[in-house]
């Protein structure tokens, strides 16, 4: 069986469409500039906003002004809505169509704008329900009129992408028939000043892959893209999803090894797949953020995968920014409006070469390009790779749906007062920089992996409602009440959500795929099914699948107020996953 | 000086969550990143807000910490000669 993506739809600081896009591309026009929606203090910093007020967009999707719907949802609904009329299909075509969204700011637009009055107003507690990553997908789902499944995929900067590839792997193993898949993030005052306090965001324009680049600005947007197995569409293949890989660098929560070892394996794995070689790649759009870091490893990790010929590479950063959860999405896009079009976008701004480090394409055009490889690397070294092809390749063997698979361990942790004997497992060094949920899901995995007799797992994934909510409620507490300076930038490092997967990673050495599901309560049962999947289709022999969720006495408070039942003050529980023999 | 030391040490320990380490177990001029304490990157730039919240102290980059954050004697030299506060 073979993927194609039949239709896509695109909203981003160079267009709020595909053909705007394309249009800027060519033209060499960056998105990149002042602040203008975003009502943050740090307006030295450039970003990449969709120039559209929420307001603006309401009004272009029949949404009433007076609705609460997150910038996330908004730009998501509006990238759904246009790839859904480039690929012809409509909501209700008795077809099961699901809808992936990878996002990890979820509704933090509106939880930082009324965080401090929402502790004396009861009547504005209703947003809270706005907050979670999986709200903001069943918001785009309700926008765009899908009924069908939805989920959210939040791995931060590569969630997009791997919101992708669970949608190939869901049309692989019949899942469904038509998966709706990219990725939604609005910029918020949270985490740029997240970033702001990793002290990687450039008070320039971002120079990817450029000697003098001095960090990232971060951008908006949302892109998704319509997948369908081939000879079940009517639509137009407008490219096939040829290979791809979701592996881990295991290395640090912030930084990529110098080596670009989980890059590396990303790119190769993707090669692999798709059955071509290096020299048949004819573009990488590369992650290049402009952070020394990245590009340095992504440069080492490309020059392992490609050796001395390397293909047209470029980093569209410095035209989009930084789009974080949707950049995966959004340079897929991207990439396949560049395979379509026969150009090479220009790496924006790159004068001057970095020592050992790539050299990116300054712009080409009139070229036949058949393949192209998309990078999306994200927060504790989740990396992704994805390659499209203008024609037919291999064909892709099906889910084998009759391999069966069992749990062969499990360990839970469902109070605090269990995470008194964790000594022998955390060390007083790695427990300083780890609140109750990262000691809790670190025991119960290291704890079910020790009675399945499994060193490391092949795979590992994570399921969470809210993530490191502790963390994020310190830092927005912070921010909210003393200011945008001065912030510590250890409480955003271990903000996102994939801080709990990609911990236990690094603490095992385990390069595997990882992937973080964080929809609701219907996160666990999303892990489970992509664990059983991951051993039918034969590309995982044991799987460690976690359930990772704490409270914190401010939400224990909001949820008083708002007569819901308490959350659990940390809760974990992990097992291991097998084919059954 | 002895003085500063002190206080930064406590400090160090305070802001990177240092569990089971106390004052007197810092070597005031051994290496604080790599050995000794073992710190990262991440505590890096945690001690550039400690600088600057507690000394008014701002560093542009964090490669200008390298020299400065080599042991709690050269902080406490850099923070004696350009402190605002």
């Amino acid at each position: 069986m073979r993927t194609v993506i039949t239709g896509v739809g695109i909203v981003s600081a160079i267009g709020n469409d595909s053909s705007e896009v394309l249009a800027s591309l060519r033209n060499g026009e960056s998105g990149i500039g002042t602040m203008r929606y975003l009502k943050s203090e740090h307006r030295e910093l450039p970003v990449g906003e969709v120039k559209m007020s929420d307001d603006e967009m309401k009004v272009l999707l029949g949404v009433p002004r007076e609705r609460l719907v997150s910038r996330t949802s908004l730009m998501g609904a509006l990238a759904v809505r246009q790839a859904m009329k480039d690929a012809g299909i409509t909501a209700d075509e008795g077809l099961r169509i699901a809808l992936i969204n990878g996002t990890t700011v979820g509704g933090m637009d509106i939880t930082e704008r009324y965080f401090s009055e929402l502790k004396h107003d009861d009547t504005l507690l209703p947003i809270l329900r706005k907050h979670d990553c999986g709200s903001s997908t069943k918001d785009i789902a309700d926008l765009c009129g899908l009924s069908g499944e939805t989920c959210t995929v939040s791995t931060a900067c590569s969630s997009a992408l791997n919101a992708v590839i669970l949608g190939a792997e869901m049309l692989r193993s019949g899942e469904a028939d038509i998966v709706i898949a990219g990725g939604s993030e609005a910029l918020t005052k949270f985490h740029l000043n997240g970033f702001n306090t990793l002290m990687i965001l450039d008070k320039e324009r971002c120079r990817p892959f450029d000697e003098s680049r001095a960090g990232l600005n971060l951008g908006e947007g949302a892109a998704f893209v319509v997948l369908a197995r081939e000879g079940e569409t009517q639509g137009r293949k407008r490219a096939y999803v040829s290979g791809y890989a979701n592996t881990c660098d295991a290395f640090h929560q912030t930084a990529s090894s110098e080596d670009g070892e989980g890059a590396y394996l990303a790119m190769s794995r993707a090669l692999e797949m798709s059955g071509l070689n290096g020299e048949d790649i004819h573009y990488i759009n590369a992650h290049g953020t402009g952070t020394p870091n990245n590009d340095s490893s992504e440069s080492m990790a490309i020059k392992r995968v490609f050796g001395e010929q390397l293909p047209p590479v470029s980093s569209t950063k410095s035209y989009t920014g930084h789009t974080t959860s949707a950049s995966g999405a959004i340079e897929l896009v991207i990439s396949m409006l560049a395979m379509e079009n026969g150009f090479i976008p220009s790496n924006l701004g790159w004068q001057h070469a970095m020592p050992d480090g790539i050299l990116p394409s300054v712009g080409a055009v009139s070229r036949q390009i058949d393949n192209v490889m998309c990078n999306s690397f994200g927060f504790g070294g989740n990396d992704s790779s994805m390659i499209i092809s203008r024609y037919a390749l291999r064909d892709i063997p099906a889910t084998d749906s009759g391999v069966e698979t069992e749990t062969v361990s499990e360990s839970v942790i469902s109070g605090l007062e269990q995470l008194q004997d964790s000594k022998d497992i955390i060390s007083p060094r790695e427990s300083r920089r780890m609140g109750k949920l990262l000691k809790a899901a670190t025991l119960t995995s290291c704890r079910a992996l020790a009675e399945a007799g499994v060193d490391s797992p092949d795979a590992i994934i994570t399921a969470t409602g809210l993530g490191m909510i502790e963390n994020s409620e310190l830092f927005l507490e912070d921010m909210c009440e003393n200011g945008e300076s001065l912030l510590k930038p250890t409480l955003f490092m271990q903000s996102t959500h994939n801080t709990i997967g990609s911990s236990v990673a690094i603490r095992l050495g385990c390069h595997g795929y990882n992937v973080t599901y964080s929809h609701g309560a219907d996160s666990w049962a999303w892990a489970l099914r992509d664990a059983r999947r991951l051993i039918q289709s034969g590309c995982a022999e044991s799987v460690l699948v976690g359930c990772h969720d704490e409270s914190t006495q401010q939400i224990d408070e909001f949820c008083a107020r708002m007569e819901c039942k308490k959350r659990p003050d940390v809760f974990s529980r992990s097992v291991v996953i097998k084919r059954k023999r | 000086m002895e003085e500063l030391v002190e206080e930064l040490k406590k400090e160090i320990i305070d802001v990177l969550n240092l569990e089971e380490v106390t004052p007197d177990d810092i070597d005031p001029a051994a290496p604080l990143f790599g050995e000794g304490l073992g710190l990262d990157s991440i505590d890096a730039l945690e001690l550039i807000v400690l600088l600057e919240k507690k000394y008014g102290i701002r560093l542009a980059t964090p490669s200008d910490g390298k020299a400065i954050f080599k042991s709690v004697n050269t902080i406490a030299e850099y923070v004696q000669k350009n402190r605002k506060k």
